[in-house]
């Protein structure tokens, strides 16, 4: 608005805010040292890269918040998978004219979306583990995707619900199955529809991965409180382990922007 | 499909009967909400009914907190400084791209740590009137874990602060910019243009988003039990290991959240709807 009408006077205004931003960034900065120092805190950044790698005769050993890392990943693509599962099996079950089945699927969304997802966690570490004999791994899995499963539920129904009517129509008057109209007609659309909503599910997916040190699953956040429980270099460490998790979380986001960029809407959503 | 639902849950229903052998005792769960005192001869809630109320107090105070952080930040990521725009963008960026629990984590060492000291709560309460301190007692609970519930308060604030910031942001930019334009015209200063006509707009479009966040900040309270703040799920995890009872003490406590939760979302959904007839009459 008022940029374009006063251009001179507001030419070095960016560059004079983005000094101000950046001293206030350092200020911050400061007080967390002034802060640490008055604790006498000491501070240890040179022994933190032996925990992320180490080379040893050339070769490359991961650390224990690389090999947490590398936990995290790895159960965030199995309870992603499962989300995916979870989350299209209520979608459809709400979608179906059968009440009963209906039900189910409202019931556990409610259930799951009105309970915070470290009781959760709890419950199926503690209740359903022992039931089902799981181990600690498969226990956390389950329990992200039951969580992550009812916010996929809605992303999916969403899609699904904004194909337009006459796809569906379509679909049945060419004599297809109701199956074979999901598979072929209605899906191959909506996936393009979910796939930003469906990020931003990975991305908290890894977040809420974090929970999972609770039960002592060892990944990124676990080796990070043993690591600082054996060294005592808290600010380090937990700096580290945020800056993993921040690289981790942006670099998902930033790919799925390209991946808009690059599949744009076929008609879908337009209307 | 209904049937493999089915049987999954008739499955783990068997595996409980025959292979895990539980016995059930629900008669201990009501006397962890609620106890008879002997020595003082009254009724006094035990575990699970002040774990409840203190989960029902952060709540409340961490509402308040968040959306005046929320608000801030919310009106710092539209002004057209930009310096308040980069403030804003960076507490949001950093916020919602850590785990909670990480974040809960640091700011735990540096609230207990530094923020709490200076506030010198501890000598505070020890020279206040007996009425401050029932009326404080009242609004925050027990004052000797007073500190431990400010640290997890701010915690919780700070960190549902970023989202309301977003909610915020998103209710603003959806006032059509002719208000904005209409606004500059008849002369109103800056101040003016977002107090008076844009965010009273933009908080009728925010409610029931608000409303959800309000929701998402009580199950995220659970959180807060891992840094020791007393709340329903660090009591539950006590009574758990304290009684044995470890099935029905986490049913319950699920039950308990479910039942706030739930209920809540019903309320406002309740009133949205009410408002809505009254607004479009």
């Amino acid at each position: 608005m008022s940029k374009t009408s006063v251009p001179n006077q507001r030419r070095w205004r960016p560059a004079f805010d983005s000094l101000i931003f950046l001293a206030v960034l350092a200020g911050l900065g400061w007080l967390v040292v002034e802060g640490a120092d008055t604790l006498h805190y000491n501070w240890q950044w040179y022994r933190v890269p032996q925990y992320l790698y180490r080379f040893e005769d050339g070769v490359f050993y991961p650390g224990p918040l690389l090999r947490g890392l590398g936990v995290t990943l790895e159960l965030t693509g199995w309870s992603l998978l499962l989300t995916v599962a979870f989350g299209l099996s209520a979608a459809l079950l709400q979608r179906s004219t059968s009440w009963a089945g209906h039900a189910v699927a409202r019931v556990y969304v409610e259930i799951v979306r009105n309970t915070p997802m470290l009781v959760q966690l709890y419950l199926v570490y503690f209740v359903l583990a022992p039931i089902l004999d799981m181990d600690r791994f498969a226990a956390a899995v389950l329990a992200l995707a039951i969580f992550e499963g009812a916010f996929a539920a809605e992303i999916f129904r969403a899609g699904i619900e904004a194909i337009p009517r006459g796809q569906w129509e379509a679909g049945r008057a060419l004599g297809l199955s109701p199956y074979a109209v999901y598979r072929y007609v209605i899906l191959p659309q909506a996936v393009r529809l979910m796939l930003p909503p469906l990020t931003g599910l990975a991305v908290s997916l890894i977040k809420h991965s974090a929970l999972v040190s609770v039960i002592a699953v060892a990944d990124l956040t676990t080796e990070g409180r043993n690591l600082i429980a054996d060294t005592f270099m808290t600010f380090e460490l937990w700096f580290t382990v945020a800056a993993l998790y921040l690289a981790l979380t942006v670099s998902l986001s930033l790919l799925v922007g390209w991946l808009e960029r690059r599949l744009p809407v076929h008609g879908a959503g337009r209307g | 499909m209904l049937a493999v639902v089915f049987g999954l849950i008739g499955y783990v229903v068997y595996r409980a009967q025959s292979h895990f052998h539980y016995d059930w005792d629900w008669r201990l769960i009501p006397g962890y909400f609620i106890r008879y005192d002997a020595e003082q001869g009254d009724w006094v809630l035990n575990l699970l009914g002040q774990g409840f109320l203190a989960t029902v107090r952060l709540a409340l105070w961490g509402g308040v907190l968040a959306a005046l952080i929320g608000g801030a930040m919310g009106v710092c990521r539209v002004t057209h400084v930009l310096f308040f725009r980069l403030l804003g963008w960076t507490y949001v960026g950093l916020i919602r791209n850590i785990p909670p629990l990480v974040f809960i984590f640091i700011f735990y060492f540096f609230i207990s740590g530094q923020l709490l000291p200076l506030l010198d709560i501890e000598n505070r309460i020890a020279g206040a009137t007996p009425e401050t301190l029932r009326v404080l007692a009242w609004l925050f609970g027990p004052l000797e874990l007073l500190p431990n519930f400010l640290s997890g308060l701010i915690c919780l604030a700070l960190f549902e602060g970023a989202y309301v910031t977003e909610i915020v942001r998103a209710g603003i930019e959806a006032v059509p910019k002719g208000q904005w334009e209409a606004a500059r015209a008849l002369g109103l200063h800056a101040g003016q243009v977002m107090g008076e006509v844009v965010l009273p707009q933009a908080v009728q479009k925010m409610v029931p988003a608000l409303a959800g966040q309000f929701i998402a900040l009580i199950k995220d309270s659970s959180l807060i039990s891992l840094i020791s703040i007393q709340e329903l799920t660090f009591t539950g995890t006590e009574l758990a290991v304290s009684s044995g009872r470890v099935f029905e003490v986490w049913l319950t406590v699920a039950a308990l959240y479910f039942l706030l939760c739930f209920g809540l979302a019903r309320l406002f959904g309740w009133l949205e709807r009410r408002l809505g007839r009254y607004r479009r009459r």
